[in-house]
């Protein structure tokens, strides 16, 4: 119910996993930027994670070679990705730990949730998963399980918010950065039964004691995974609340929840991606608490958890190996695209309906949910490439997002004035003549929209282009008819 | 598992696909490159290690006795009014020798050995003392494995939380750590790097969330 209620300022709230409906991009980014607040929250948080970052990384003299051997191992990962997941399993095995193979969310919420039954457990802590979000892990348990009554609930502060509130993580990172301290007061005063000041430090006080609760009395601690050691069976956590230490730590079982593209095949390759990921999220030379987990607890051991169960989870991703789009595969939900990228910076991450959202987002949610879902998201992007230099592994994005739309075309799915405008457009660069006629028509049929003085907008189905941009005139010669006269 | 096997192979079937070979990226050009391209030599990683800490907000000390430490320990469960020290119960400690002083003062001592409830201790404990088996320059972080004696939640429940570590374990960067392990990790082991914090609310920096806010390494060089 509270996934697919109403918010409490009248938005629609579908679209929140990735197992929801997520078109409709274009009604939510003209609503979202419409939004001042939250335009003020999105810009301040980028500029300030932007900046942060680039310190980071400039005083990390190797960090361009970083990148490359990062790209490289997660190529290489993906080309083995059936021999590294295999490998994982068996050493998670031989300490003595669980490991199932999800094909989808539903196999997940089976899984935890026939878990849950034997355990008996009513409380389940958890720490921030951007897998579990997507297969709306949470919500599904709660209604396929509703006999067990579970109590799930989410540690870190962000997400426990965002939780309380009925609402979606906005950002990969900081999932609250939509809400102002007032909101956040407000949903806290809440459950504390009293009036809580809009005073972050009081808040998360208050946040402290109460959750200090939930952390001691669950019996089941799910966390997700950062990376995923082949070599070793390790799934790490990056925090900086130390909330996913309390979940791995206190309850007797702890279930990570991993997708298939978070391996890497050896301990030594670790060291890479941390020196990239929380510098290139968050600007840190690492987060508080980096957190490896290989099996349950060791003989003689008073904590730590008697259970571990890994579960990693495809949902759509093998799909996407050897192919055009494996690249998108490689990405380390650092956040770094979503800070640079223009549209995101206008919209914020709850316009995209999705999971994933900004740059990375635009590319993943076609791709796990198909196309004919997710059809606005590959044209949120203007395309300046801000996203690829940002990313810490070479993800080329841009073009990912191009392949996406020339996609759209080939499957017929792509508006017919866009695939009008696709096939236009590559006829006329393949003929100078069809080019040449094409100029001249542009510029004898521009009419009335050439005269100064007049509103120069155009109609039609590209009227949203020109609402907010000027519509230069079209030159009287054209630069290869200036090139044929000699100037 | 037969669902295994078959998960396992489809994904081979699909890695082996080989319609696209991704090509040679990154090759856009990546950060300010004003810096010559070499990896950063750390040259006295106690003193980084100290620096780096106290630029996240954590204390350090390097001590040149166990005494020193020691009494470290001990001013601070006093400024600190704790009323209850929980500690790991390993050798070094032992050695340390600030249990009795500690009592003397009036400051329960528990050790991670034997308790009816651990869990309920570490809630109740206003201090954590453990040592660390690796402490990294490059970041300040700590590396905190599991074991007997070595609860985690010593180092996580209690709002305060001191380490001490001896000098020759202070390694300069995170790949030194993993080389240790050569490929085989204990398991559970942390990376603690400074006091909890949290920026989720509007980007302001709020310290001691779930862990602890106060958090003091002292380095021991015993000569």
């Amino acid at each position: 119910m509270r996934r697919t209620a109403q918010r409490r300022d009248g938005r629609d709230r579908r679209g929140v996993g990735i197992e929801s409906k997520v078109e409709g991009f274009n009604e939510r980014s003209r609503r979202a930027i419409e939004d001042e607040a939250l335009h003020a929250a999105v810009e301040v948080h980028s500029k300030n994670t932007v900046n942060n970052r680039n310190r980071a990384l400039r005083a990390l003299p190797d960090a361009p070679e970083l990148r490359e051997r990062a790209y490289h191992i997660k190529q290489e990962t993906m080309a083995n990705l059936d021999r590294y997941l295999s490998q994982m399993a068996e050493a998670v095995e031989a300490r003595g730990g669980n490991v199932f193979f999800a094909r989808d969310g539903e196999e997940v919420v089976r899984y935890v949730g026939d878990l849950a039954r034997r355990r008996e457990a009513r409380v389940i802590t958890k720490s921030k998963s951007m897998a579990t979000e997507e297969i709306e892990l949470n919500r599904r348990l709660q209604e396929e399980y509703a006999d067990l009554g579970l109590k799930i609930v989410e540690t870190d502060l962000g997400e426990w918010i965002a939780q309380l509130a009925g609402d979606t993580p906005s950002h990969i990172v900081a999932p609250i950065l939509h809400m102002s301290r007032h909101r956040a007061a407000e949903v806290l005063s809440g459950v504390a039964g009293e009036k809580l000041p809009p005073n972050v430090e009081d808040l998360v006080a208050f946040a402290r004691r109460r959750l200090r609760e939930k952390f001691l009395s669950a019996d089941i601690g799910i966390t997700g995974a950062n990376f995923g050691v082949a070599e070793t069976g390790t799934i790490v956590t990056a925090t900086n609340e130390g909330n996913s230490r309390l979940v791995t730590s206190v309850p007797p079982v702890h279930v990570a929840v991993m997708g298939i593209e978070k391996t890497i095949p050896r301990l030594k390759d670790l060291s890479v991606f941390l020196r990239l990921l929380s510098r290139s999220a968050t600007g840190q030379k690492i987060t508080v608490y980096t957190n490896m987990v290989s099996g349950p607890r060791g003989e003689g051991e008073a904590d730590g958890p008697e259970e571990f169960h890994l579960i990693l989870l495809d949902n759509g991703r093998s799909k996407l190996l050897g192919t055009e789009f494996e690249e998108a595969l490689y990405c380390i939900r650092c956040g770094a695209c979503l800070s640079v990228c223009p549209v995101y910076r206008q919209t914020g991450g709850h316009a995209y309906g999705s999971t994933y959202s900004g740059p990375i987002g635009a590319v993943i949610t076609p791709l796990l949910k198909g196309d004919e879902e997710a059809k606005d998201l590959p044209f949120a992007s203007s395309l300046c490439g801000a996203c690829a230099e940002a990313c810490p592994v070479g993800i080329p994005l841009q073009d990912l997002l191009l392949k996406l739309r020339r996609r759209q075309v080939d499957e017929g799915l792509a508006s017919k004035a866009q695939q009008i405008a696709f096939k236009g457009f590559e006829g006329a660069m393949r003929s100078p003549a069809a080019y040449n006629a094409g100029a001249k028509a542009g510029r004898l049929f521009q009419g009335p929209l050439s005269q100064r003085g007049l509103d120069r907008k155009i109609p039609g189905p590209l009227k949203g282009w020109t609402d907010f941009r000027e519509l230069p005139p079209i030159a009287e010669r054209s630069f290869r008819e200036l090139w044929k006269e000699g100037f | 598992m037969a669902d295994r096997k078959e998960f396992l192979t489809t994904i081979h079937h699909r890695t082996r696909a080989g319609r696209y070979k991704p090509t040679h990226a990154p090759d856009v050009p990546w950060t300010p490159k004003d810096e010559p391209r070499k990896e950063e030599r750390i040259e006295a990683p106690p003193a980084r290690f100290l620096e780096e800490l106290e630029a996240l907000g954590g204390q350090g000390l390097l001590a040149e006795s166990l005494e020193e430490a020691s009494e470290y320990i001990l001013d601070l469960a006093r400024e600190r009014e704790a009323r209850m020290l929980l500690r790991w119960d390993v050798e070094e400690l032992e050695r340390l020798g600030v249990d009795e002083p500690l009592r003397e003062a009036g400051v329960e001592v528990a050790v991670w050995r034997d308790l009816e409830d651990p869990r309920q201790i570490a809630a109740r404990a206003d201090v954590g003392l453990s040592t660390a088996e690796w402490a990294v320059a490059e970041t300040g972080s700590l590396i905190l494995r599991n074991g007997k004696g070595m609860g985690r939640t010593v180092t996580l429940l209690p709002p305060t939380y001191v380490a001490v570590v001896p000098e020759e374990r202070v390694l300069p960067a995170i790949r030194d750590v993993l080389e240790k392990y050569e490929g085989r990790l204990p398991n559970n082991l942390c990376f603690h790097t400074g006091p909890s914090r949290s920026g989720d609310i509007e980007m302001s920096l709020t310290i001691g969330v779930h862990g602890p806010g106060d958090v003091h390494v002292i380095i021991v060089r015993e000569s």
